[in-house]
C-alpha cells in the first residue's frame, strides 16, 4: 500500500511537470507568432514623432486613432489620395461574388460526382484536383487573354471570374470528399421520393453541408482576399483590390515614411479575415475532420 | 396492390454478369424475400424493381404495365433502407410527407397522410423529432411510415433489420409481418438472414451468384431444397451432408455409409422416388437435417417404421435449452443430431440414434442437384 502511494506521488510530480513544460512551450509560441502583431498594434497607435523617438516596444504614450482615420480617409494611393476606403469597398465586391459563386458551383460539383456518378466522373475529378496544384504565375498570360477577349479586364466582374475559376478545383475537392461520406441510399430515397437533381441538392444535400460550406467559405475568402498576384495584374488604377492598395501605400516613395499609416492600412486589410476566423473558426476545424471518422 | 413478374431479367456491369435470366413472378399480396449470401446480386435485383439501376435485357412488369423506362417516382413503389435513410435536416413529419410534397399533396392531405400512418406505427410523439433522436427501432419505423404514407403498388424493404439489435429485430419482424397481414401489400424484402426469409415469406427466391437457385414457398424449400447450396442455406443448424452410396439391400433401396469402420445401411423407404433406382450402385451425397436425426424414436424397431437406427460415438454435446445437439463423426464429417435434452449422453459415449427417412434429400455429387 505505501508503495502504491510512492508510486502515485511519483507520478503526480512527473505529470505536473511536464504539464508545466508544455505550456512554457505554447506561452513562447504565442509570444513568437503574436508579437508582430503587438508591434503593427501598438504602432498604429501613436503618432509620428512618438514613433520617432520610443523603441519599436513600447506601448503607445498617449493613444490615437489618427493613423487609422488617416489610412481610410486620406492616405495616397498612387496619385489618389482619398485614403484605402474605396479599395476596401472594391475588395468587398470583388470577394463576396467570387466567395459564394465558387462555393455554390464547387457543392454542386462535389454533388455530382459523388451522387450521381456519370461515366468518366473520376476523370473529371483528377482534373479538377489537378488544377489545384497549377501555380498562379502559369494562368497569367492565359487568364489575361481570356479577359480581354471577354471584355471584363480591368474590371472587378473579371477579377471574380478568375478567382471562381481557380478556386473551383479547391471547393470542389472540399466538398466531394465530404459528401463521399454522405451515404447514396439518402438520395436513392429521395429519388423514390419523387426528386430531381435539383430538389435533392437544394432540399436534402445542401442543408446538411453546413461544416463544409464554413470550411469552403473561409478558405475561399482568404485566398481571395488576401490574394495580391491577380488582383496586381488583372486591375489597374481605382478597380484595384485592397492588397494592391495597401502596398501602393506602404511603397510610396515621397515624402516621409509614415509607419502607424502603414500599419493601420495593413491592419485594415487583415481585419476582414481575422474577423471570419473568429466568427466561423470552430466550425472549420470541425468540417475539415468531418468525415475523416465513421460516426 | 399489383402483381410482379421479372421475366429473363438479366444485369451486367461491364463484363461481370451479376444477375443471369432472372424469372419471378408473384401475385398481388404475396410477400417475396430475396435471400442469399453477400454478392448474391439479391439487392441489384431490388434496385432494379426500384429503378435506381436498369437491367441489361429482360422485362419487369407491375401488374400489366412494364416498367423498364419508368422513373422510380413513377412506378408507384416506395422503399425502406437498410440505413433507414431519412433526411437528416428534416423532421420526422417532414421525412414521412416529403415525397408527397413533391408530388404536389395538399397540406391538409398531408397531415391526414401521416397522422394515419403515426397512428399506425404508435410513432405519434416522434413526429416533430429529427431523426438524430431517434433510436434504432424508432427510426426504423419512421423509415416504414415514408414507405407506407405513399399507399404504393409494391413496398420494397433493402435488410430493413439488419441495423437493429437481436431482440429488436425479431420483434419488428413480427410487426412487419402484422403490417402485412393487415394491408395485405405485395412486398418484395431483401435480407441475407435465412430465418427471417422462412418467418416473412409467402415465397423465397434463393439466389447465388446472380443465379436463381430456387423460388418456391417456404416450407417447400426447407423441405425439398433444389441443390446443395439451398440444403446448406436455409435451416439452423444446417443440413448435415454425408457421403454415401445407394445400393440394393434385398430388394429395397437403401443408403449406406462409413461409420468409423463399420458399415451403416439405411433403408429408403417405400414411398420414395422411382428416379432413385437408376442411382443404384452410384455415389451419393445423403443430407438430413438436425431434426431428422434423432436420440431413438419409440417404435423405431417395428417392421415398417419410418425411422431407423444405428449406433455412434458422441462427440461434442451442445445444449440450447428446447433441444441438445449433439455432434458426432460419420466418415470423417462432424455430424449434427438434434435430441431432446432428456435422452442426450455425455460425450465419449456410444448412443443410438433414429434417422427420420421422411425428411431425407438425395443429391448428385457432381452437380449438386436434388436427385
Amino acid at each position: 500500500m505505501a508503495d502504491l502511494q510512492t508510486y502515485g506521488q511519483d507520478s503526480g510530480l512527473k505529470h505536473t511537470l511536464l504539464r508545466g513544460l508544455l505550456y512554457l512551450v505554447l506561452i513562447l509560441f504565442s509570444i513568437y507568432y503574436l508579437f508582430p502583431l503587438f508591434v503593427m498594434i501598438t504602432t498604429s497607435l501613436k503618432s509620428l514623432t512618438e514613433i520617432r523617438e520610443g523603441s519599436l516596444i513600447s506601448l503607445p504614450r498617449v493613444v490615437t486613432f489618427d493613423a487609422w482615420n488617416y489610412a481610410w480617409n486620406e492616405a495616397c494611393v498612387g496619385v489618389e489620395c482619398s485614403g484605402i476606403k474605396t479599395f476596401f469597398w472594391n475588395s468587398v465586391q470583388m470577394a463576396i461574388p467570387a466567395v459564394l459563386i465558387s462555393t455554390i458551383l464547387g457543392a454542386l460539383n462535389g454533388y455530382a460526382l459523388t451522387k450521381f456518378r456519370f461515366k468518366g466522373a473520376n476523370i473529371v475529378f483528377a482534373m479538377l484536383l489537378f488544377g489545384c496544384f497549377v501555380p498562379f504565375q502559369v494562368v497569367l498570360l492565359p487568364m489575361s487573354v481570356t479577359l480581354g477577349k471577354l471584355g471584363i479586364a480591368n474590371s472587378t466582374m473579371g477579377l471574380v471570374l478568375v478567382h471562381v475559376v481557380y478556386g473551383l478545383c479547391f471547393t470542389t475537392l472540399f466538398f466531394r470528399n465530404y459528401y463521399v461520406s454522405i451515404p447514396d441510399e439518402l438520395v436513392k430515397a429521395a429519388t423514390i421520393d419523387g426528386a430531381g437533381f435539383f430538389t435533392i441538392f437544394w432540399r436534402i444535400i445542401l442543408p446538411i453541408s453546413g461544416p463544409i460550406i464554413v470550411v469552403s467559405i473561409i478558405w475561399q475568402f482568404t485566398q481571395i482576399w488576401n490574394d495580391f498576384l491577380f488582383g496586381a495584374s488583372f486591375s489597374s488604377g481605382g478597380s484595384a483590390p485592397m492588397t494592391v492598395a495597401l502596398n501602393n501605400i506602404v511603397n510610396t516613395t515621397t515624402g516621409v515614411k509614415q509607419y502607424n499609416v502603414d500599419m493601420a492600412s495593413a491592419l485594415l486589410t487583415g481585419l476582414p479575415t481575422l474577423l471570419v476566423y473568429v466568427l466561423a473558426g470552430k466550425y472549420f476545424v470541425r468540417g475539415l475532420t468531418a468525415g475523416s471518422v465513421k460516426g | 396492390m399489383a402483381s410482379l413478374t421479372l421475366d429473363k431479367v438479366r444485369k451486367t456491369f461491364g463484363s461481370v454478369e451479376v444477375l443471369k435470366e432472372i424469372n419471378l413472378a408473384i401475385e398481388d399480396g404475396e410477400f417475396l424475400v430475396l435471400v442469399g449470401p453477400s454478392g448474391c446480386g439479391k439487392s441489384t435485383l431490388l434496385n432494379l424493381i426500384a429503378g435506381l439501376e436498369t437491367s441489361s435485357d429482360g422485362e419487369i412488369r407491375i401488374g400489366d404495365r412494364v416498367i423498364n423506362n419508368v422513373h422510380p417516382k413513377d412506378r408507384n413503389i416506395a422503399m425502406v433502407f437498410q440505413s433507414y435513410a431519412l433526411y437528416p435536416n428534416m423532421t420526422v413529419r417532414k421525412n414521412i410527407t416529403f415525397g408527397l410534397e413533391i408530388r404536389g399533396v395538399s397540406a391538409s392531405e398531408r397531415d391526414k397522410a401521416v397522422d394515419d400512418v403515426a397512428r399506425l406505427l404508435q410513432i405519434e410523439n416522434l413526429l416533430d423529432r429529427k431523426p438524430s433522436q431517434l433510436s434504432g427501432g424508432q427510426r426504423q419505423r419512421v423509415a416504414m411510415g415514408r414507405a407506407l404514407v405513399r399507399n404504393p403498388d409494391i413496398f420494397l424493404f433493402d435488410e430493413p433489420l439488419s441495423n437493429l439489435d437481436a431482440k429488436l429485430r425479431v420483434d419488428m419482424r413480427t410487426e412487419i409481418k402484422k403490417l402485412h397481414h393487415r394491408l395485405g401489400s405485395t412486398i418484395v424484402y431483401v435480407t441475407h438472414d435465412q430465418i427471417e426469409a422462412m418467418t416473412l415469406a409467402s415465397r423465397i427466391a434463393v439466389m447465388k451468384g446472380g443465379i436463381l437457385q430456387q423460388f418456391d414457398t417456404p416450407q417447400h424449400i426447407y423441405e425439398k431444397p433444389n441443390n446443395m447450396f439451398v440444403a446448406g442455406f436455409i435451416g439452423s443448424p444446417s443440413m448435415n451432408f454425408i457421403e454415401a452410396k445407394l445400393v440394393d439391400d434385398n430388394g429395397k433401396i437403401a443408403v449406406t455409409f462409413d461409420n468409423n469402420g463399420q458399415k451403416v445401411v439405411l433403408p429408403l423407404l417405400e414411398n420414395s422416388p422411382e428416379s432413385y433406382k437408376s442411382w443404384v450402385g452410384k455415389d451419393v451425397v445423403f443430407g438430413i437435417r438436425p431434426e431428422g436425426l434423432t436420440h431413438k424414436r419409440t417404435g423405431s424397431d417395428k417392421p415398417g417404421s419410418q425411422y431407423v437406427n444405428f449406433d455412434a460415438k458422441v462427440e461434442v454435446i451442445e445444449p440450447t435449452g428446447a433441444d441438445t445437439m449433439t455432434v458426432i463423426n460419420l466418415g470423417g464429417k462432424e455430424i449434427v443430431a438434434r435430441v431432446r435434452p432428456d435422452r442426450a449422453t455425455n460425450p465419449g459415449e456410444m448412443m443410438t440414434f433414429s434417422a427420420d427417412m421422411n425428411q431425407i434429400s438425395l443429391f448428385d455429387p457432381t452437380t449438386e442437384l436434388r436427385i
